[in-house]
């Protein structure tokens, strides 16, 4: 192999120059990372999830932490798709990185709206449907944990979109794979794993939750990360459309782990709170991983997952 | 001239009460109220970076020092406390809005419980620097005796009133009880501008002392962060419709409305941490 290692991939009809993109819900409107990188040195860019209306969000005191998590209840705080069109949209023309926008609703007409209205905005790329939010009371993951719901929402806003469309898949059903293959019949070029998981804390000494009124939230970062590999692998395995992997990412080497099991890109959540470079320094891992490994493609790698032991291995 | 962030001494002041002294950057010099997301661990438990306000900017020749006042409260701030001289922090910041410090003559009046005076402590030390004579008073206190601290250093700022909740060292009562008590025996001036930090249900009887007795002031709210810049949109603060006071130092603010307009939300780690005391909703915040 000579120079460097090709780190493109395809999601529908998009071209990533590299399979790294932030998480909806963790990269705000892109401008607040500004001061941190250059965006353009992302495959992509991911806003957080935009509402028909604007939404002032849960109550106060929203997240606690866990053992290597983050337990949020954000309830989908956006200013809505008018606002987001006039004020946060521009930002990205500043920028040359594909622009894939996260929605949600809370009812499939909803839906149908936002994609109509963001179909006719040049600037975005990809629309990602937010099927599978844990932290509201109407919609959110209902959407995304009855097949039939899935089905009708995913093949209507099908019809509405020309953009590439990638569905984002909620953990909390008993079978992940039925939602991936629903999402691939009706329509959908990729499909993104996993959201949060519902999730508690409870404060012993006043017998409350450590989320206050919000009671739960959705469960994030490093904890998650053995079971979303789990359910990158078991969708891998069902479907043909591309799988984007996430949960709980926090290195190159978790990166290069969903890539391996069949992501053929990846999205960083939390870890961006931690250290918002990461997804550069994620990039070049991949990119360092691939030259050492004489691997020239990026394709060669993904999916890649080696059956037997691990006894004769000099690792 | 030392790195950026660098630890130049890290001590055990009282209990579990720790000072930190680190090297910083040159710019952007922190203003009193502001606050800086430090990463407390190598791995990912802890997994978030912990924030911590300014407690002391210093200037030594070429070189720019903070020093950090926290209290170990959990397993970040633990680790945080076996760090040695010498060795090195991940730093992000400063970040929010600092404190509007008053330029005029009026007295000022500091008012806090427990570690909350770290934040406060710059405020008068800031004054004390371009005016001797200005009035100061602090009013500082704790549960009880054992849990009080840095009365001294607070002494060379400005004149202090201790308290502690059960009358174990001076005053007996918290500190609304003990402001109610100044003003009624006029002990303190007419007019003053307040700086408070301390537990909500301390802030929000302040709020209502600053009604009753016709006084302004401004609040340091503390809250869990998830990253401190405005990206996660967990630390919200939420504001009276009616009595939004933005000072124009302050950047502009990313308020969330309801559609309705009804409620409203700041981020503490970009329109705060530091809030007009009446423009809180404190009735929503302490809920």
């Amino acid at each position: 192999m000579n120079g460097m290692p090709d780190l493109s991939v395809q999601i529908g009809r998009l071209i990533l120059k590299n399979p790294v993109m932030p998480a909806a819900g963790t990269f705000g409107y892109g401008h607040e990372y500004e001061q941190f990188f250059d965006l353009n040195r992302l495959g992509a860019a991911i806003v957080k999830t935009i509402t028909l209306a604007p939404r002032v969000g849960n109550f106060p005191h929203r997240s606690v932490e866990v053992p290597s998590g983050f337990l949020a209840s954000i309830g989908l705080q956006n200013v809505g798709i008018e606002r987001f069109i006039q004020e946060k949209l521009p930002y990205f023309d500043t920028i040359e990185t594909p622009l894939i926008v996260s929605l949600g609703g809370q009812s499939i007409e909803e839906y149908v709206k936002l994609a109509e209205r963001l179909n006719v905005q040049k600037r975005v790329d990809a629309l990602e449907l937010n099927i599978s939010c844990p932290n509201v009371k109407k919609g959110g993951m209902h959407f995304g944990s009855d097949p039939q719901v899935t089905r009708e929402l995913v093949t209507r806003v099908r019809d509405v979109t020309d953009k590439t469309m990638i569905v984002k898949l909620s953990p909390m059903v008993t079978d992940i794979r039925i939602f991936a293959e629903i999402s691939q019949q009706c329509g959908a070029e990729a499909v993104s794993l996993i959201n949060g998981l519902a999730g508690m804390s409870i404060e012993i000494k006043t017998r409350r939750s450590r989320l206050g009124r919000n009671a739960t939230g959705g469960l994030t970062g490093p904890a998650i990360k053995p079971f979303a590999l789990y359910l990158v692998r078991q969708v891998y395995n069902t479907v043909d459309i591309p799988v984007i992997g996430l949960g709980g990412i926090s290195s190159a080497e978790d990166a290069i782990e969903f890539l391996i099991a069949g992501a053929s890109a990846i999205q960083i959540g939390t870890f961006n709170f931690v250290d918002p470079t990461i997804t550069l320094k994620v990039i070049d891992g991949i990119e360092a991983y691939l030259t050492q490994n004489r691997i020239g493609t990026l394709s060669e790698l993904i999916g890649s997952l080696l059956e037997g032991g691990i006894g004769g291995s000099d690792a | 001239m030392t790195t950026p962030y660098e630890i130049l001494k890290n001590e055990n002041i009282s209990h579990n009460y720790f000072k930190i002294k680190l090297n910083i950057p040159h710019f952007p010099t922190p203003k009193p109220g502001q606050f800086y997301q430090i990463r407390c661990s190598t791995m990912t438990d802890p997994l978030l970076r912990r924030p911590f306000s300014l407690h002391r900017l210093l200037r030594d020749g070429n070189s720019t020092h903070i020093e950090i006042l926290y209290r170990v409260a959990g397993k970040g701030t633990e680790w945080l406390s076996r760090r040695q001289r010498g060795e090195f922090l991940d730093i992000l910041g400063p970040f929010g809005n600092g404190f509007i410090v008053d330029e005029g003559t009026n007295p000022i009046l500091i008012v806090a419980r427990g570690i909350g005076i770290a934040p406060l402590y710059s405020v008068g030390e800031e004054i004390r620097k371009n005016d001797k004579k200005r009035k100061i008073f602090i009013l500082m206190g704790a549960r009880l005796k054992e849990r009080t601290f840095y009365e001294s250093e607070c002494e060379k700022v400005g004149e202090v009133f201790l308290y502690t909740d059960d009358g174990s060292k001076g005053f007996h009562g918290r500190a609304p009880d003990l402001l109610v008590h100044l003003l009624e025996e006029k002990q303190l001036p007419e007019k003053f501008s307040l700086y408070a930090c301390g537990p909500a249900q301390m802030l929000k009887e302040l709020a209502d002392l600053s009604v009753r007795f016709g006084f302004d002031g401004q609040v340091a709210l503390e809250e869990h962060m998830g990253c401190g810049f405005g990206a996660c949109l967990s630390c919200v603060c939420p504001l009276r419709p009616n009595y939004i006071k933005r000072n124009i130092h302050w950047g502009k603010p990313a308020l969330q409305w309801s559609e309705d307009r009804t409620q409203v939300y700041s981020l503490i780690c970009k329109d705060g941490p530091i809030y007009d005391i009446r423009e809180v909703n404190w009735n929503e915040w302490n809920a």
